[in-house]
């Protein structure tokens, strides 16, 4: 809002400032310092606004009620984004298959670390949530929705042979049994 | 490396397509060592067909024909025939460059050229049992060799080998060939207590020239007792009428006695005389000189003067006396013993010197040549000096210099040069090696102190602390004195440092991968053998150990008891009286225990060495004898207890294989034992050949085998289980066969019997794990063929905390598989590792001195004939019959092990690695790694690279953070 004048008075001073060599004599029209470089300076204190001008953007109570929906649908998708996710990480589920490769192995990493990470930031997410007036329905769509995320990834895990469901997989803690008998001999010598 | 063992294994291609080196070039001789024996010396000679050769011909009891280098005790080749009587060297007899050698009881007669020691001729002789060869010299020269067999005499060329003529005997039993040069051939034989007849035949056709027969009631055997002298002279010795006999082979006349009397000697009581001459060219007469032994420590040298005998010296004390000959001159050689130092043998009471000398004497006079003493000290672990052989020659002024070897009970040859200097000794014992353990080495003396600190009782706090500050600084020393020894010995070229290994500074190294060997050979020396280097650290003569004697050794106590001394017993038993003595020693040291074994008047059956320790940390050995007894060593009140607490649980098995009968024992209380169980196999059908039971420092590190479901079939893992393998009486290929049987030592539970039809042994077996792997000859297809068990428990285990042989319902699954080898085999061994993670492989000696090193993966019963989805998913390798035998799985590449009877396998401080001992001939050490070297970074590991770039990398992080900073700056600045 400062800047017309200031802006004004800038251009020209450097115009003049430019020509200052040029010329013989240059006439400064604004009254701020001709050497300031900042426009800011130039137009804070020093600009006279007209009556009636306010600085306070005044709020536009029209649109207010089409605002609060927005908010509404804002959480709205803030809750249902890991639902939203879970066809996506079935795709690439199936995409990646079963083999256990780098690739596969990033893919479950990932599939299992997001929704974890959203669990944890939870409080964070219901903070988002606030303003909504069904905080509560959305809190529980976006847990339910984080749940079924780690579930496919475990799912995932399962099917690559990764979760210790196996008795092969105890297998190498099982101690060897304790002798109870002790026993030699040989052919007779 | 790898581009070396490129060139190499293209080398190996062109020039020997069969065999490709398993390990890098510079990695030869790095982690292995061989050893080359020849055996017990039969017979010797050293090369004198020139002044400046260096060889000595030796032909052994173990049928080895080789050349040593008399300089360092090396061979320069060797020959190994066939094991048995049908491979024994009967004589050899020198001639110039050549050796001639009857084999196999007269069966062939070779000459050798002992240059290169390679073959001249070969060639098969008439059958007949031999009797004696000689070499037939004619007008100053040598073309032939005579060889009489019990019904025929032979002449044949020296430079072909073809026979000349051959004429037949008759029935009188001819004993001895001699020829004096002039053209006749002797053939000498005797009628027991009758008479002699002499035969003569003329060199170039064979025809008799004169045929006689002398009165001799007192004589039966000829080489024993007689011997030429001189011109066709016989002289004889009898003992019983003490006389000495002369009969002249040109005249026929009657013998003539002289009565030993008469020369004013005297026979020994019990003793046979003998005699000896000599006949330094076979183209002349035999010298006139001879000797005579009247006792063990009494030779007489006598003289055929003019029909007259003559005693020029007498020797008293002698040992062992000896001709020599070099250009014209012959002395003789006599080793007496050194009065004063005397040596007495622990068991036997016999006393022999420390130390002996040798001197020269003149073969004609009698008279000591000067300056020709010679020192031989003895070992005091050794035996007596048994044989002496003599090598002369003249030095630059005509004097006689001259070396001896000496071979001792012990198989022990030294070669000895004046004054004493011994030049080498080779162990001749370890040809025959019995049995084997491997002992960890102790930690080093400092470090043993600084851990025996904390098994002491402590005796208040102040003197603790003092003790312990003091062997830290000890410690502090060591270090330092290491360090100062690592900088002097950078300075020196690298071909100077020695690592000489002595008892004093053995220690076990960082990976335990340095061990002691204790070997028994068949002699009853005991060796200390390192493992890294195979230098002989120790050796232990037992005297008195019978021919066929049983030797088992057992680890006592290891080295983890500091400040206890590890120990060692050895059993040793006379199996004609049953009788058994035990040896108790230090493994380390080879000395003797000051602990007393008991002495054991019963015969004894068997040993076992149970888990249990008296309170000095000695495992205890239980002896069973023939009553059935069992007698504990050590016996103290606290061993006796734990027995008593223990005896319900403690099971022994016998295996009788004469009567066919496997009996299981049980311990009682008063440390009497009952009959538990008792399995018959009828003798008449089959004999049980050998029973296996597992190692018992045998580890499973998995208990069970993942499937392609990923379930798990659990391995019967049953410590008690026994593999019993027996072989059928009849040997005819259409009803011959082998059987196993796996039966448990305990309760006498046969879990599975087969019997593999026309199949013939030998069998060798591998007992371990869950699995038995043995190798038979089948009649039926004539080939060598594998066949492996494996008993798996079931999908689910019955106990998994404890294994009772005694509760264990379920019988085990059990699975087998048969494969096709290309090769017979020697032996076989599993190795062995310290937690049993590795796979294992299967060690496998051949015939032609390889080892083979297969994997056990290939005999795997579950290898599947079709493959599915599940077997590629557990790895298994589809069934194919044949077994290939790969080359690069010879873990000894060129190093050959001459006929390998045994291999030796431990465990060592690394996971990855076993070592492996393969004895027989020759002796090979070496490691394996089944699963790679997996634990451990690779030898040619690029330390300087990967350091380097660390370092570079380190250093651009440091830089660029500078950078990056600075950068940052002048932009804050702009």
């Amino acid at each position: 809002m400062a800047s017309p004048g200031g802006q004004g008075a800038g251009a020209l001073s450097t115009r003049g400032g430019s020509a200052a060599r040029r010329m013989k004599w240059a006439l400064e029209l604004s009254l701020g310092n001709t050497r300031s470089r900042s426009e800011r300076q130039g137009g804070q204190g020093d600009v006279i606004y007209p009556i009636g001008y306010s600085e306070k953007p005044v709020p536009d109570t029209s649109i207010q009620e089409t605002d609060k929906n927005l908010v509404e649908k804002r959480c709205w998708d803030v809750a249902l984004g890991p639902l939203k996710q879970i066809p996506m990480n079935l795709f690439i589920m199936y995409m990646s298959g079963n083999t256990i490769s780098i690739f596969p192995i990033m893919m479950v990493c990932m599939m299992a670390w997001r929704p974890i990470q959203a669990l944890m930031s939870m409080s964070a997410t219901f903070k988002l949530l606030e303003s909504s007036s069904q905080q509560w329905l959305q809190g529980l769509v976006y847990l339910i929705g984080n749940l079924l995320g780690s579930a496919l990834a475990i799912y995932k895990c399962q099917s690559m042979g990764l979760l210790p469901t196996h008795s092969s997989d105890w297998l190498a803690f099982i101690e060897p049994p304790q002798r109870m008998e002790i026993m030699g001999g040989g052919m007779v010598l | 490396a790898a581009m070396a063992k490129l060139i190499l294994l293209c080398l190996n291609f062109i020039i020997l397509s069969n065999t490709v080196e398993a390990v890098f070039e510079d990695q030869v001789g790095k982690f292995d060592w061989r050893q080359q024996y020849v055996g017990k010396v039969r017979f010797s000679h050293f090369d004198t067909h020139l002044q400046s050769s260096k060889k000595v011909l030796l032909a052994t009891e173990k049928n080895v024909f080789a050349a040593l280098n008399t300089r360092t005790g090396e061979l320069f080749w060797r020959h190994v025939d066939r094991t048995g009587p049908e491979g024994n060297i009967d004589a050899l007899l020198l001639h110039g460059q050549d050796a001639v050698l009857v084999i196999g009881n007269g069966r062939l007669l070779r000459s050798w050229e002992i240059n290169v020691g390679g073959l001249n001729w070969e060639i098969v002789l008439d059958s007949g049992s031999f009797q004696s060869a000689c070499l037939v010299g004619y007008q100053g020269t040598v073309k032939h060799v005579a060889v009489l067999k019990k019904a025929s005499i032979s002449l044949h060329y020296l430079s072909n080998g073809h026979q000349k003529w051959v004429e037949n005997l008759e029935t009188v039993d001819y004993q001895a060939v001699y020829s004096g040069g002039n053209g006749d051939v002797y053939a000498l034989g005797v009628v027991p207590h009758s008479h002699i007849t002499v035969v003569s035949y003329n060199v170039e056709d064979g025809e008799i020239n004169k045929q006689m027969s002398v009165e001799a009631p007192w004589l039966s055997n000829i080489q024993a007792s007689c011997a030429v002298i001189a011109k066709e002279m016989l002289a004889c010795v009898d003992s019983s009428t003490a006389s000495l006999y002369m009969l002249d082979l040109h005249v026929q006349s009657q013998m003539t006695q002289i009565p030993l009397q008469s020369l004013g000697l005297e026979v020994d009581p019990g003793f046979q005389p003998a005699l000896v001459s000599t006949q330094p060219n076979p183209a002349r007469p035999p010298l006139s000189e001879f000797f005579l032994q009247l006792g063990p420590e009494q030779h007489l040298l006598l003289q055929l003067n003019n029909g007259q005998i003559v005693v020029l010296r007498d020797f008293k004390p002698a040992i062992l006396v000896s001709f020599a000959t070099t250009g014209e001159k012959t002395v003789v050689a006599v080793m007496s013993p050194k009065n004063k130092t005397v040596i007495c043998g622990f068991c036997t009471l016999q006393c022999f010197p420390l130390a002996c000398s040798v001197n020269l004497f003149s073969a004609e006079s009698g008279r000591r040549l000067l300056d020709t003493t010679l020192i031989f000290n003895m070992d005091p672990n050794g035996g007596k000096p048994e044989k002496l052989y003599v090598q002369t020659f003249l030095k630059k002024d005509d004097s006689v210099g001259y070396r001896v070897m000496v071979q001792t009970e012990d198989q022990t040859l030294t070669l000895i040069q004046q004054p004493g200097r011994v030049m080498w000794t080779r162990e001749e014992a370890l040809s025959d090696v019995v049995t084997m353990e491997m002992v960890d080495l102790p930690l080093t003396g400092t470090q043993a102190e600084l851990e025996g600190e904390f098994g002491k009782k402590a005796d208040g706090l102040m003197s603790m602390v003092l003790k312990r500050l003091s062997s830290q600084l000890i410690l502090l020393q060591a270090w330092i004195s290491h360090l100062w020894k690592l900088f002097y010995d950078a300075r020196k070229p690298r071909s100077l440092v020695k690592n000489d290994v002595t008892i004093e500074n053995l220690s076990r190294d960082e990976f335990n991968l340095q061990k002691m060997m204790i070997m028994v050979t068949a002699s009853g020396k005991l060796f200390g053998i390192d493992s890294k280097t195979g230098s002989i650290l120790w050796k232990h003569y037992l005297d008195n150990i019978p021919s066929n004697a049983a030797f088992k050794l057992m680890v006592q106590r290891t080295t983890a008891h500091f400040p206890h001394p590890p120990q060692c017993t050895l059993l040793i038993k006379d199996k004609d009286t049953g009788l058994a003595t035990l040896h108790v020693f230090n493994p380390i040291f080879g000395k003797k225990s000051h602990i007393t074994p008991p002495t054991l008047p019963q015969p004894i059956l068997q040993s076992l060495i149970l888990p249990l320790m008296d309170q000095d940390y000695a495992k205890v050995l239980l002896l069973i004898d023939d009553q059935y007894k069992v007698s504990a060593f050590p016996s103290t009140k606290n061993v006796l207890q734990q027995l008593q607490e223990m005896a319900s649980s403690i099971f022994f098995y016998l295996v009788d294989s004469s009567q066919g009968r496997l009996c299981g024992y049980r311990l009682r209380t008063d440390l009497s034992t009952e009959l538990i169980w008792e399995v018959i196999i009828p003798t008449e059908v089959q004999r049980i050949v050998s029973v296996k039971g597992k190692r018992p420092n045998e580890h499973v590190h998995s208990q069970g085998r993942v499937m392609g479901d990923r379930s798990v079939l659990y391995k019967y893992l049953n410590p008690n289980l026994l593999a019993v393998v027996t072989e059928s009486t009849d040997l005819h290929q259409e009803r011959s066969f082998i059987g196993i049987l796996l039966i448990d030592g305990v309760t006498g539970r046969i879990f599975h019997e087969a019997v593999q039809r026309k199949a013939r042994g030998p069998v060798h077996v591998v007992h371990s794990e869950n699995w038995v792997v043995y190798e038979y000859w089948s009649t039926k297809s004539r080939r060598n063929e594998f066949s492996v068990i494996e008993l798996y428990e079931g999908m689910e285990l019955y106990n998994s905390s404890v294994f009772s042989s005694l509760d264990r319902p379920h019988a085990p699954q059990v699975l087998q598989q048969s494969y096709i080898f290309p090769s017979s085999i020697s032996t076989m061994e599993a190795t062995l590792t310290e937690k049993g993670i590795t796979s294992r492989h299967l060690l496998i000696g051949l015939p032609s001195g390889g080892i083979l090193s297969l994997p056990k993966m290939f005999l795997d019963p579950r290898r599947p004939e079709i493959v599915s989805e599940q077997s590629r998913e557990e790895n298994l390798i589809p069934y194919s019959p044949e077994l290939l035998i790969r080359t690069e799985w010879f873990i000894n590449y060129n190093q050959t092990v001459s006929r390998v009877r045994g291999i030796y396998t431990a465990p060592s401080g690394l996971e990855s690695t076993c070592l492996v001992v393969a004895y027989g001939l020759d002796i090979y050490q070496t490691r394996v790694y089944p699963s790679k070297q997996f634990d451990v970074l690779k030898d040619d590991y690029d330390y300087m690279l990967i350091s380097s770039v660390l370092f570079a990398l380190f250093f651009a992080t440091m830089i660029s953070k500078r950078l990056a900073e600075v950068k940052l700056l002048n932009r804050a600045w702009r």
